[in-house]
């Protein structure tokens, strides 16, 4: 997944980015509202962790403002005082949870998957498509109750796809899913994560979940649960 | 003591007014009874006047006609008597208003000429009398006294009645001046009880400060109030504005020593240092929490909050409701729409949104708010229908940092500054069972 990290202090800003991409996110961690709104405006993101006290323009702007231009994608807020007004106000201007500082980063991690997991309509920590069951918590997928032995690359791809069961994805949205930076990113390195992971899930049974849509991207056919 | 400015002038006026009336009443009457007195005698000598020309001397007799060109003399009755005594003391002639009696009176003969005097017989009846001493009458030698007398009787009724008008009329007097002094202390008084009014505004938090539409007298107090109550809201803002930058820059730092304290735990060796170190920042950040929650949210010295329950608690629904969405927890807020709660929003927001977190963590699908008034009290409920809390650790869980349930981390002092609010405010905090099945927290605040 994608996330954005909001935070003002450079060394909770460096773990968060750390932290989260060890679990297998892309992260973008920024250090105030504006340049987070310009990211916002250029990248496709999953889910934002914004810090309530970010120097100019706050937290709560932020929020209100990213909602206002239609941004649907769950925020999480983090904040120091920890009182029912700011909580109050941030979840009433826009965000979905909070989160106060200081925090177990387990606790951060599990209300992001929760709120992950919601947002792409999916109440419980697996997903399951016809004989295919990824399990998010654990970032393990399994056919037919056997361990695919799938790379962190190839996982994202799948776990991005499944969220996204009967919609078209650009090979551009996946990229971005791999790398945050622009520079490092080859169109043709998708197409051949894709074709490894159709190859695995093929595997004796024939399960072929994942097909290309010509010019615009790729599409997971199976119904997700 | 009298409590009331208003009575207490009243009491002083009248006081005063009555003190001024008793001291000028006597001296009324006397010069009244004087003037009086003087017109008597003036009277009283004209109406001997009248007899001296009457009189006549024939062969050295007093001889008087048989009527009198004065009528009063003639008639009985008519209160105007005269008499004439001789030298030797003897009555010698009466006129006919006397009615034959005779008076108990002797010339003195001392020379004088006249005199004006007050007698009273033997029968209690009094009399003004004037005496004229002649000694030539008609051009003959002969010394007669020649009185008239008039009873005191009417002179005394003319007093009483006179006595009467004036308790009367000071008496109407008083009366009339207290109805003004009461008008005027009302119209006067007046700006002090708008002054009242304000001040009640103010403290039900309905308006900021003291208007200055106020008298002159008045306005260097409003204005001192006023400048008070700024500078308590000031400070008051400044002072939460400090504890939110204190907060944020004590808190910041604790979530990056969190963070490096979990990247040691990841470390095989340094293990137990993390485990140090993560539950030693957990201890700062709930203290700083508990310090600064206390600090911020104790109750204010002026203002006398009152905050409408029902919004509020259906913001912190709503915001706990996306919370916990996935518990989809069933609320039943049974709140009368304009219910108010004696406290400041700030205070009310903190201590139901810990209160109903506890109850939206710990419940299994149902949670409960009630409001209740009963005479004096106002009751405020929360429950849920979670595992409650066992009878023997409900006092200690209201201790302060103390929480059962250890396995969410986080906001472990939230019952601590539930039961410190409560504490400033004079309100009660109560813990027991649930019909619903877990645990009911009751806040009793007191009306008086």
């Amino acid at each position: 997944m994608k996330l954005l990290v909001v935070e003002d202090e450079a060394l909770l800003r460096h773990h968060l980015f750390t932290r989260l991409s060890e679990t297998g996110h892309v992260v973008q961690a920024v250090a105030n509202a504006e340049e987070a709104l310009y990211q916002v405006e250029e990248y496709h993101f999953d889910l934002a962790v914004v810090d309530l006290g970010l120097p100019g323009m706050s937290g709560l702007d932020l929020i209100r403002q990213l909602r206002n231009q239609g941004k649907s994608f769950p925020i999480l807020i983090l904040t120091a005082r920890g009182n029912w007004q700011d909580k109050v106000e941030g979840l009433a201007a826009g965000a979905d949870d909070y989160v106060v500082k200081p925090f177990q980063f387990e606790e951060l991690e599990a209300r992001l998957n929760a709120l992950l997991r919601r947002s792409s309509g999916f109440t419980q920590s697996t997903i399951a498509a016809g004989p295919l069951v990824l399990d998010l918590n654990r970032k393990q997928a399994t056919l037919d109750e056997q361990p695919l032995a799938l790379t962190a690359y190839e996982y994202r791809i799948l776990e991005y796809l499944m969220r996204h069961h009967q919609q078209v994805v650009a090979k551009d949205r996946l990229m971005e899913q791999l790398y945050p930076d622009d520079e490092e990113r080859d169109p043709n390195v998708i197409e051949v994560l894709v074709g490894r992971l159709r190859r695995k899930l093929e595997g004796e049974h024939g399960f072929k979940p994942i097909d290309t849509v010509r010019g615009l991207g790729y599409l997971f056919t199976e119904r997700c649960r | 003591m009298i409590r009331s400015l208003r009575v207490r002038l009243m009491l002083a006026a009248a006081l005063l007014a009555l003190l001024f009336m008793l001291a000028l009443l006597p001296a009324l009457q006397k010069a009244f009874s004087m003037a009086l007195q003087e017109s008597i005698e003036q009277r009283l000598a004209s109406d001997v006047t009248t007899l001296i020309s009457a009189a006549r001397i024939e062969h050295g007799q007093l001889q008087m006609p048989e009527l009198l060109p004065d009528e009063r003399y003639n008639l009985p009755y008519t209160g105007l008597m005269g008499y004439i005594f001789d030298r030797q003391g003897n009555q010698v002639w009466r006129s006919r208003a006397t009615t034959d009696r005779n008076i108990n009176y002797h010339p003195r003969y001392d020379g004088r000429g006249n005199e004006f005097a007050r007698i009273r017989q033997d029968d209690g009846e009094e009399f003004f009398v004037y005496d004229v001493e002649v000694k030539l009458l008609g051009g003959k030698n002969a010394a007669y006294s020649i009185v008239a007398l008039q009873p005191v009787r009417e002179y005394q009724d003319t007093i009483n009645g006179l006595r009467e008008k004036l308790y009367l009329g000071f008496g109407a007097a008083l009366l009339a001046l207290m109805v003004l002094l009461w008008a005027g202390l009302t119209w006067g008084l007046r700006s002090l009880r708008r002054l009242s009014l304000e001040l009640d505004e103010v403290e039900t938090g309905a308006r900021d400060g003291l208007s200055r539409e106020h008298p002159r007298e008045l306005l260097r107090l409003t204005g001192s109030l006023n400048r008070l109550l700024h500078s308590e809201r000031e400070q008051r803002q400044r002072y939460r504005d400090s504890l939110d930058d204190l907060a944020h820059s004590l808190k910041t730092p604790l979530a990056v020593l969190q963070g490096v304290g979990e990247s040691m735990g990841q470390g095989s060796g340094e293990r137990e240092q993390a485990r140090v170190l993560q539950s030693q920042i957990e201890r700062m950040s709930q203290q700083i929490d508990y310090q600064l929650q206390r600090a911020s949210l104790r109750k204010s010295g002026l203002v006398r909050h009152r905050v409408q329950l029902k919004p509020l608690l259906d913001s912190l629904c709503s915001t706990l409701a996306k919370v916990y969405r996935d518990k989809r927890v069933a609320v039943d807020v049974d709140v009368p729409e304009h219910a108010q709660v004696p406290m400041e929003q700030g205070a009310l927001l903190e201590l139901l949104g810990n209160l109903l977190e506890n109850a939206y963590r710990l419940c299994l699908g149902q949670v409960r708010v009630s409001l209740q008034e009963t005479p004096g009290h106002l009751v405020l409920c929360v429950e849920d229908d979670g595992p409650g809390v066992p009878a023997d650790q409900r006092e200690r869980i209201l201790q302060r940092g103390e929480r059962l349930d250890r396995q969410h981390p986080g906001q472990g002092i939230g019952l601590a500054v539930v039961k410190d609010i409560i504490d400033s405010y004079d309100a009660h905090l109560s813990l027991d069972d649930s019909p619903l099945g877990g645990a009911a927290f009751r806040i009793i605040f007191n009306l008086d």
